[in-house]
């Protein structure tokens, strides 16, 4: 598990999802990449449900059950501002026990699908952001291998990132900021994932013409 | 008692006189009471002398009925029998009757008196028994005793025969309850040993490995059975066991891998036709019972089906470059291009049919036992991987599998790192590897050891480590000259023999890899052979020089035990010497190994290097301190 940095692309101009993730995956050809399958990440929400809450009304926690296809055999669930739990995949049917406290709100899976690039230490995964039947948005992760402490090799992501995303080089993420010299785990990947499911759930939908 | 009046009690006595008569007047004339000798006549006649004792109850009831008139005499009537009686003789005295019976008696006594003194005489009068019953004969007292004898001794003998009897009806009910007793015996032997369990009324038992781990679909129950037919009359067999065991049928016989490498690519007609020969069982120990040794022999015919099944299963799925073949019970496989390596499973059953065939014996020379005994090896390991507690979880809820992939999930890894935690190779692929192995090995070997014969001087030794791997050996090569092995060191080199290739570290650092073929490694070894011709150390042949001759072609050099006599070249300079001959009368060793490597290489300028630079030529020839000094170099 190496450094790892999120974002989300935006869809190029008088374009579709489906066009930008290809200009992307061409220019990541074009540098070298070698494709190495499919990536997919999920999002499921829950919220507390009514009944655990106090009498003061105080407003349900939403909780994110995510998968990745990078780490097939865990399940990661986290809380918006609280800890993240890498659990086994049989969480996911305790999570079924568990209705009676933790209720999925509807129409809240939101899903990222695409290919993964290998360009020697570092590992790109272009992926369209899906939510339903719909197209949102694309996402953009690249981690650097070698490395785990965030703040030795951001500089170096930085460089990679702007050699093919050009002028859509996100800043430093969220996580990197509190713990710089903190050993970095797949728990902040999660983390990165929910905050861009999050920002794209908020956008306005991407215009007819980007649905396929 | 006291306030009782008394009562006054007036006696009047019974004895009353007998009214004879009554006066006019009223008066009573009393009789006058019997005197006491007038009763007693009374009484003496009442005596009646011809009655015996017998009426003696008569007398006795008479007695007391007379007992009153004796009280009292107030018994008219009878003394008026008396009386009558008395006066029937009249004129008689009351005493009269009691003489005549005295008198009678007495006369009667007398008679007897004298008739028993003539009988005494025995003159006159004798007395002669009165013929009675015939009484039993008189017997004589040892027949007596012999007939007691035997009567008791037939009551004894009597009960003795039933006791007897009695103890032959348990004996028999013994020897069949100890036929049942050693069922019972038997089968907690068996239990001992095996497991068993009852269902219905039948007892089943289980010979499979399921219970130390395998996952073999094969059932392997076997049935225990009562021996009933035994004849009780007959002589009971000495090897009779009351318990007899079923085995499946597909079980029978006896097994074993065949496991065995062969040079030659085979034809794809000959598949197929792997000829059994079979093994002589395994002698089983004495003092165990038959169905031991049939149930183990059924064990390990299941253990080789599993084995073989195990093998054919991978053979099958896993890739390899060289597919292997899978025929009927063999399966084939090359190894190495010219390599082929058969693992077969050989089934013989018991039948009297299988065995006549089988009559034709195929030399066991290419069967590797060490690769069988490690196929069984393997297949234990694998069972017991299932049943070790990396498998089974902690917590029991935990789902099942090795302990790291368990932790997998909470520990995110990712694909990388959970490849690496499945164990890649199969059985199929372990044993080859080791047969890869094994034949690498052996023809390593018989390299070296060719070459050794062939080859006489250099010398090469080998030195096999005995503690091996599996997938490893290594033996350590020198090669020395005769004479000098503790000079020539430096040609030392250790190959390590692995699967498919063999690494040379020579004693100077370098690592040379050589692939599987066999003239590699010949070439290598004979590259190292010339190596050690080069290679010795510096030998200085230094001999003190008395007298020196320079002629136009040769100097001779007059030393202590002869001379030596060199030609120098034209192109003398002091320095190269071109050895043309060198004479010596006496045999040593370092310049005869001078000579002899002048002898191998005659073409060759062998260069000389005088190291000692005090031989200066013209100058010192007259010296004394000559030494003629030679010197062949090469490097160490």
């Amino acid at each position: 598990m190496g450094v790892t940095c999120v974002s989300q692309m935006p869809v190029a101009e008088g374009k579709s999802v489906q066009q930008t993730v290809e200009l992307l995956t061409r220019k990541l050809e074009i540098l070298g990449a070698e494709k190495q399958g499919t990536f997919c990440v999920d999002c499921e929400t829950y919220h507390t449900a009514a009944s655990t809450l106090g009498s003061q009304g105080q407003a349900g926690k939403l909780m994110y059950v995510m998968h990745n296809s990078e780490y097939p055999l865990s399940c990661f669930a986290l809380f918006e501002n609280g800890p993240c739990l890498i659990a086994d995949t049989n969480f996911d049917v305790l999570m079924v026990k568990l209705k009676g406290f933790f209720q999925s709100a509807k129409a809240s899976k939101i899903e990222t699908r695409g290919t993964r690039y290998q360009y020697c230490d570092f590992l790109v995964k272009v992926g369209t952001v899906t939510m339903g039947p719909s197209a949102r948005g694309i996402s953009v992760e690249v981690e650097y291998g070698p490395c785990v402490v965030a703040s030795d090799c951001w500089s170096l992501l930085l460089e990679f990132l702007q050699s093919f995303l050009g002028s859509h080089t996100p800043g430093a993420p969220a996580v990197f900021g509190n713990r710089h010299d903190a050993v970095y785990g797949p728990a902040d990947t999660m983390v990165q994932y929910m905050e861009l499911f999050n920002k794209i759930r908020k956008q306005q939908q991407v215009p007819v013409a980007g649905i396929r | 008692m006291s306030g009782v009046r008394a009562v006054r009690i007036s006696i009047e006595s019974a004895c009353e006189k007998q009214v004879q008569e009554v006066g006019l007047d009223g008066t009573e004339t009393y009789l006058q009471p019997l005197s006491m000798s007038q009763n007693l006549a009374r009484l003496a006649q009442r005596i009646d002398f011809s009655q015996g004792s017998g009426s003696e109850e008569e007398e006795a009831a008479g007695a007391e009925g007379d007992a009153p008139d004796w009280a009292g005499a107030g018994a008219s009537a009878d003394q008026d029998d008396e009386e009558g009686l008395v006066k029937f003789q009249p004129s008689l005295w009351p005493w009269d009757s009691v003489r005549n019976n005295l008198r009678s008696a007495l006369t009667e006594m007398c008679v007897l008196y004298d008739v028993l003194s003539i009988v005494r005489d025995k003159k006159f009068m004798t007395l002669d028994p009165v013929s009675q019953d015939a009484l039993p004969p008189k017997q004589n007292p040892q027949t007596l005793q012999l007939i007691s004898k035997k009567k008791s001794l037939a009551g004894a003998a009597q009960i003795l025969l039933k006791g007897a009897e009695r103890l032959t009806k348990s004996v028999t009910e013994n020897q069949e309850n100890k036929l049942q007793r050693d069922f019972n015996s038997e089968l907690l032997r068996l239990r001992q040993h095996w497991k068993l369990r009852k269902v219905g009324d039948k007892i089943l038992g289980d010979l499979s490995y399921r219970s130390a781990g395998s996952l073999f679909p094969h059932h392997g129950t076997f049935e225990v059975i009562k021996n009933t037919d035994i004849d009780l009359d007959k002589k009971i067999p000495e090897d009779y066991c009351p318990l007899d065991v079923q085995i499946p049928s597909d079980l029978e016989g006896s097994a074993y891998i065949k496991v065995s490498i062969q040079k030659q690519a085979p034809d794809i007609g000959d598949l197929g036709t792997v000829n059994l020969f079979k093994r002589p069982l395994p002698k089983s120990k004495p003092g165990s019972p038959h169905w031991q040794t049939k149930l183990e022999a059924a064990q390990n015919v299941l253990l080789c089906k599993e084995i073989f099944a195990q093998l054919s299963r991978e053979a099958v799925q896993i890739k390899s470059q060289i597919p292997h073949i899978v025929v009927k019970n063999q399966i084939i496989s090359q190894p190495f291009p010219s390599l082929q390596l058969s693992i077969s499973l050989c089934h013989s059953s018991n039948d009297k049919k299988s065995q006549k065939s089988a009559t034709e014996k195929q030399s066991p020379e290419d069967h590797l036992y060490v690769l069988e005994h490690n196929l069984h090896l393997l297949i234990r390991e694998f069972h017991k991987q299932t049943l070790s507690s990396i498998m089974m979880p902690h917590p029991a809820s935990a789902p099942f599998g090795h302990k790291r992939m368990r932790l997998s999930g909470p520990q995110a890894f990712d694909k990388n790192e959970i490849n690496s935690l499945q164990s890649s190779e199969g059985l199929l692929e372990k044993i080859i590897k080791q047969a890869k192995h094994i034949f690498l090995r052996s023809r390593t070997a018989a390299t070296i050891d060719s070459l050794a014969s062939r080859i006489e001087d250099p010398q090469i030794q080998a030195h096999w480590s005995n503690i091996n791997d599996v997938y490893e050996s290594s033996v350590k090569v020198l090669i020395t000259s005769q004479g000098y092995e503790q000079i020539c060191k430096s040609i030392q080199l250790q190959l390590n023999i692995g699967v498919e290739q063999i690494r040379v570290v020579h004693r100077d650092g370098r690592v040379i890899t050589l692939s599987h073929q066999e003239q590699e490694l010949q070439d290598f070894l004979l590259s190292q052979f010339v190596m050690d011709l080069k290679v010795a150390v510096r030998l200085w042949f230094s001999f003190p020089v008395t007298s020196v001759k320079i002629f136009q072609k040769a100097m001779f050099y007059k030393i202590a035990n002869g001379v030596i006599f060199v030609d120098h070249s034209k192109k003398f300079s002091g320095i190269k010497w071109k050895v043309g001959t060198l004479f010596i009368k006496w045999s040593c060793l370092c310049l005869h190994l001078a000579l002899a490597y002048y002898d191998f290489f005659p073409e060759q300028n062998f260069d000389l290097k005088c190291l000692q630079t005090n031989y200066k030529h013209k100058e010192a020839i007259t010296s004394k301190n000559v030494y003629l000094a030679f010197e062949t170099f090469h490097f160490i």
